[in-house]
């Protein structure tokens, strides 16, 4: 277990804050940058790490989620459905979790950070936009108001399966890893279940918290979850997102989504080193 | 718009996100001020056992208790509006959540 010193708070805050905003600028959370950081760069076990991130996932959770409740962007009925599966998959995972050598979940990882990166590169131009306000949302569809277009968007829900699917897998993969598992979710939700992009993520985003908590208590159970460690990673994340929603409008974010895929082939690589050896 | 009388109301739907956010803001804010105030101290050189360790497992703890309030009050919510599938489904979401801290307890260690 790492010796908590002022040094290492002040490491983990800076990682923190960087992992936030990066988060907050490309619509992903931090964890795919944070988990590499603690373990390959600090050395932690890849289950302490994890821990560390899911602690970060929840508080980002939760706040972006504070912020966005009355716009009806959140879809909360959608949300609180697929809940049952990322939950259900976050509880298996974590039980996994404690069962896999760090080697397999390095390389676990190692596929996951290159899958994040492709993704990105995939999405760095799409928009999607529905803007059809007469049709019938149904029971888990939604509608809300885009301040972009200033038109009401309306959206029904479909292929709830493969919603379904995802999610547990999602779920599972989090716990398991130390991630949000939005990067999953949010376009599968988006290009095969109907659901606008804005919508998809903010419900995404909702629904991250359950999920991480289901695999957070698990280990926090085991004691992997060093709580000083795990404050300094939440409040460094907390200013990191903070920033980079406030200041990030104007940044190039095609570009730097480029970048970033580069970096996730980067860590994918020497995540895979490190899991063969 | 044409309103929809068989699905959940404008009006309810606007409770339901005001109830949630209050509780996810309120989970933040204790958890940061828990967690912000233990670290400063326990880095002024108090050690695991005393008002710095405690106020940090007070904030993780709330930080964890955060999104499962948030399930509770949207159970609560379903209930008040007669949704028995909505209720259901939150239900089952509390109690995967309750499994987790069962199997977290069967460990052996404090929570």
């Amino acid at each position: 277990m790492p010796a908590v010193t002022a040094s290492l708070v002040l490491i983990i805050f800076l990682a923190g804050t960087i992992a936030g905003s990066l988060g907050a600028l490309l619509g992903l959370g931090g964890g795919v940058f944070l988990v590499p950081f603690l373990n390959l760069g600090l050395g932690f076990p890849f289950t302490v790490a994890a821990a560390i991130s899911l602690t970060t996932v929840i508080a980002t959770s939760s706040t972006v989620s504070a912020s966005r409740t009355g716009k009806h962007l959140i879809n909360m009925k959608l949300g609180m459905l697929l809940e049952v599966a990322t939950a259900g998959g976050s509880l298996l995972g974590g039980l996994t979790a404690q069962l896999i050598a760090q080697a397999t979940l390095q390389k676990l990882f190692g596929v996951l950070s290159a899958l994040v990166g492709i993704i990105m590169l995939s999405r760095v131009r799409r928009r999607n936009v529905i803007l059809d306000p007469n049709i019938d949302p149904g029971v888990l569809g939604g509608r809300y108001h885009e301040d972009e277009s200033g038109g009401v968007v309306t959206y029904r829900v479909k292929r709830l399966p493969v919603a379904i699917a995802a999610s547990f897998f999602a779920g599972n993969v989090s716990s398991l890893l130390g991630i949000g598992g939005g990067f999953i979710k949010v376009p599968v939700l988006n290009a095969w279940c109907g659901i606008p992009m804005r919508a998809a993520a903010a419900t995404s985003a909702f629904m991250i918290g359950v999920t991480a908590t289901a695999g957070a208590i698990i280990y926090y159970g085991h004691g992997q979850l060093v709580p000083a460690l795990a404050a300094t990673a939440v409040l460094g994340v907390q200013l990191g997102s903070w920033g980079g929603m406030r200041f990030g409008a104007a940044a190039p974010v095609k570009w730097l989504k480029v970048l970033m895929a580069v970096v996730l082939f980067i860590i994918s690589a020497m995540m895979f080193a490190r899991g063969m050896r | 718009m044409s309103p929809s009388p068989h699905h959940t109301s404008e009006r309810e739907l606007f409770r339901l996100e005001a109830t949630v956010g209050l509780v996810l803001r309120a989970g933040v804010m204790l958890s940061s001020a828990c967690l912000a105030l233990g670290l400063v101290l326990s880095l002024s050189g108090a050690a695991a056992v005393s008002p710095a360790g405690l106020l940090l497992q007070i904030g993780i703890l709330a930080l964890l208790a955060t999104p499962i309030a948030r399930v509770v009050v949207s159970t609560a919510e379903y209930i008040s509006e007669r949704d028995w599938r909505f209720t259901t489904l939150t239900l089952i979401v509390l109690v995967e959540l309750l499994a987790s801290v069962v199997a977290a307890l069967m460990f052996g260690r404090k929570l």
